[in-house]
């Protein structure tokens, strides 16, 4: 091995040293950044998540329709004049009746739970495990429920939610289902996935 | 020694390939594409979609990525130049049926998305500018370029109605556009290029002076 | 085993009682006695390590796009290039990658040929360094025939159809290649299988035993003098510098300027005139229409030449299989170059003139080859190809007779200025 004389000046070498492999460092962090952003949803997995436009004019009443949005179902219910008095008597049975967890937009943070009273338009996916509940609009007695005010049902593991998507207490179902985003284009146009311009 | 290798190795560089893009029977023009004038850009974007969207797709290229490349507003964008209902988000696909387009045309037309790419720029240009008429073509056109061309002159109207000079224009910007829809990122691309390389040149400095540095040590 | 536990407590040292991961580190690179002499002709073996690691990251984001299918692999390429953010610069890394990975080898090998790297006791490393080369190539053609571009497509064609010239067996043999009749979905799928998972792993595990194997045996010099003979008290060769830091500082100004070549290609020339990626590639393959002008890559028109430049057919065998041979032997006969040279000395600095001359044969013929590779045939390319195919072979056929009739100059004992 040679013998290296000792640095001329080391306080000089030592400067550079670290000079150097700080910029190594920095540039080791530039050359992340395309790999973590191409980990990000490319535009066709963009265009697919796009808002969809469905026209509600043929939804009958106390009828729901099933929009998919992200590869998730959306539940767009028109509400029946006769459920929608019964909505305020299921409130004693609900774990967040007041819509206090932030589940909904805040447009939708009212006795309605949207943007038009009497469309209920909510993420048909249990907050439990990820199952979508059935429907049943019908009030009366169920096999799940002997006092039932219409709503939705999970058949994986019993969660009950009524018609805007609200979860009953004591349920294993933690929270309210959400509210996707949504606005009114027309008068019957729902267009799910965005705000809007409101 | 080493004088000889170098001498060898810069002589075997000039060997460099031979341009082959010539433009069919004549030179092409001098065509120099600039995609940062968005302008051009976007009037070629109105030309293409006008003219030769009817038949050749951009199947690559998305709606809303080139509205976002020439700072065209969307709802402008969707409501000029979307013609059949897409979503922004959609490729820009067309809906001729190839059995149709062979039946009238004789040839199914090419998706032009990397046109740019795979011809020159210089070609396009020079092509698209060198209808002649020709009695002896079912269109009765030819061209300088591409001889016994399929396509008829699409863009013969603008041709008459307009300037040479003016026609000129249009065919630049059609190309430009062409240019920039074959690689679309080649803005960005040059952009951050040059703060790349202004980075490795700091870099660079600061290795070589710790490398002599270190060198020093072993004198 | 308390005697073996040193000083110091703590991680590394839990570790190297279990697995001596310092003396690892040390041996093979911070304290690694490279000879004082080397220049920079010694830097491409570090600048490789660090484009196969760019290939195999590149490489995997871009597999987490790509679709192996006939139909979809032209259009999942522009989807990379198009919708996944930064994926053009994935895709314009790799693709530029491969040039300078061929770039790189070919000086790493002229500098092995300059010096006598692949002489005893490095016959070895040499043939190992050969093995990698062989299987880059591999790795280069399976790789180019991903995008299903024009070129992809009649690349693969034109490749396996060489095979079809090996007599009695060729066809059956292109055929079961191929797993079909024709170039096809099924071909570019099994292509696609060893491009990302067989040729990266033999890849990775060859370079791993030729730099374990340059490590044990030593570095060459480009004086060819054994540094070994002489010795200090800790049995380090004298002529020698620990790797860190003396060296490491060196790559890794080498790294920067070669980063600052690379990047500019990547940046400002990702086509790279045609010869990083072809523009006939932007064209998805058609099976019914080859391009009027069919090239491979740059890093394989030598070889293109000499299988173009045998048009006769001798002893029955036919032109296409004569060619097939030619081009084959000019890649295999660097792994013999061990037993071709019979030199006294190791080094060009000391070997005679009839050694220069040939080496500098080999190196125009090598780039004339090259450039007659990639552009059409014409008559007189064609006798110039046959001329060169012949001068590059004598440069190792006649190695064994002409290294022993040269008068060499004597070889130091130590490193020149020590």
């Amino acid at each position: 091995m040679v013998q290296p004389i000792s640095p001329p000046n080391p306080g000089r070498r030592k400067f550079l040293s670290y000079a150097t492999s700080f910029l190594g460092l920095i540039g080791a962090a530039f050359v992340a950044v395309p790999f973590l952003s191409a980990f990000k949803p490319s535009a066709r997995a963009e265009a697919a998540g796009a808002p969809v436009q469905v026209d509600i004019s043929s939804i009958g009443s106390g009828e729901m329709m099933v929009v998919e949005w992200r590869g998730k179902p959306v539940f767009v219910v028109k509400i029946s004049d006769n459920s929608i008095k019964l909505l305020s008597q299921v409130d004693p049975k609900l774990a967040d009746p007041l819509l206090e967890t932030p589940f909904q937009p805040e447009y939708a943070k009212n006795e309605f739970r949207s943007r038009k009273e009497g469309i209920a338009v909510i993420t048909g996916v249990c907050s439990h495990l990820g199952c979508s509940p059935k429907y049943y609009p019908e009030a009366g007695s169920t096999d799940f429920d002997p006092d039932w005010q219409g709503g939705f049902f999970c058949p994986c593991h019993g969660s009950k939610f009524d018609l805007l998507g609200r979860v009953y207490a004591g349920v294993p179902a933690p929270t309210n289902m959400e509210v996707p985003p949504h606005y009114f284009s027309k008068e019957n146009i729902l267009v799910i996935g965005s705000d809007g311009v409101s | 020694m080493k004088l000889l290798f170098i001498i060898l190795f810069f002589s075997s560089l000039s060997f460099s390939a031979e341009g082959n893009f010539n433009c069919g029977t004549i030179e092409c023009d001098s065509f120099s594409a600039d995609t940062t004038d968005l302008a051009s850009l976007q009037s070629g974007l109105t030309t293409y979609m006008n003219n030769c969207y009817g038949c050749h797709s951009l199947k690559y290229s998305r709606y809303n990525r080139v509205a976002k490349d020439l700072e065209i507003p969307i709802e402008i964008y969707q409501e000029n130049l979307i013609f059949d209902g897409s979503k922004p988000g959609e490729l820009m696909n067309i809906s001729l049926n190839e059995k149709d387009a062979v039946e009238w045309i004789g040839a199914k037309p090419p998706d032009l998305t990397l046109e740019a790419r795979i011809r020159k720029p210089e070609w396009i240009y020079t092509y698209l500018r060198t209808y002649y008429p020709d009695a002896s073509r079912p269109y009765g056109v030819n061209n300088k370029v591409y001889q016994n061309v399929s396509m008829p002159n699409v863009l013969e109207d603008l041709q008459l109605n307009l300037s040479a000079a003016e026609f000129d224009k249009v065919i630049y910007d059609l190309t430009n556009f062409l240019v920039y829809v074959a690689d679309p990122s080649a803005n960005e691309r040059k952009r951050i290029g040059v703060y790349v390389l202004l980075f490795l040149l700091l870099f660079t400095s600061f290795a070589y002076l710790t490398y002599r540095e270190f060198k020093k040590e072993l004198k | 085993m308390a005697a073996n536990e040193k000083n110091s407590g703590g991680i590394v040292n839990w570790f190297d009682t279990r697995f001596p991961i310092t003396d690892l580190l040390e041996r093979h690179l911070s304290k690694y006695p490279a000879p004082t002499n080397l220049n920079f002709w010694y830097l491409f073996g570090f600048l490789m390590i660090v484009v196969l690691a760019m290939q195999i990251l590149t490489g995997l984001w871009l597999m987490m796009n790509y679709t192996n299918t006939a139909e979809e692999a032209f259009s999942s390429v522009e989807y990379i290039m198009r919708d996944v953010e930064y994926g053009w610069l994935l895709r314009y890394m790799h693709a530029a990658g491969a040039s300078a990975f061929f770039a790189l080898i070919y000086l790493h090998m002229f500098r092995g040929m300059m010096y006598g790297s692949y002489r005893k006791p490095r016959e070895l490393i040499w043939v190992g360094g050969w093995v990698t080369y062989v299987l880059l190539c591999a790795e280069g053609f399976t790789g180019y025939v991903l995008p299903w571009g024009q070129m992809s497509f009649w690349a693969a064609q034109v490749i396996i159809s060489l095979l079809g010239s090996i007599p009695i067996i060729g066809e059956d043999l292109a055929t079961w290649i191929r797993g079909d009749y024709l170039i096809s979905g099924i071909t570019l799928s099994r292509l696609f299988a060893f491009h990302v998972v067989l040729l990266p792993i033999m890849i990775i595990a060859v370079v791993f035993f030729h730099i374990l194997a340059l490590h044990e045996i030593g570095s060459n010099n480009p004086d060819g003098i054994d540094i070994k003979k002489h010795v200090d008290k800790d049995g380090v060769p004298l002529d020698s510098k620990p790797f860190y830091p003396y060296d490491i500082t060196h790559d890794i100004y080498a790294l920067g300027v070669f980063l600052l070549i690379f990047c500019s290609v990547v940046f400002f020339f990702p086509e790279g005139g045609g010869y990083v990626l072809e523009y006939v590639n932007f064209e998805p393959a058609n099976p019914l229409s080859t391009p009027a002008h069919i090239v491979p890559s740059w890093y394989f028109t030598p070889f293109y030449a000499m299988l173009r430049a045998v048009d006769f057919s001798l002893f029955g065998f036919t032109a296409k299989f004569l060619g097939f041979v030619t081009m084959a032997a000019g890649i295999a006969i660097f792994a013999a170059l061990p037993w071709l040279d019979r030199s006294p000395v190791k080094s060009i600095r000391y070997k005679g003139i009839l050694s220069k001359v040939f080496l500098a044969g080999f190196v125009v013929s090598f780039f004339v080859l090259g450039y007659l590779g990639a552009v059409p045939p014409s008559d007189l390319k064609n006798l110039l190809a046959k001329v060169f195919t012949v001068v590059y072979f004598s440069y190792f056929l006649l190695m064994p007779i002409y290294t022993r009739l040269e008068k060499c100059k004597p070889v130091p004992e130590r490193a020149p200025g020590h």
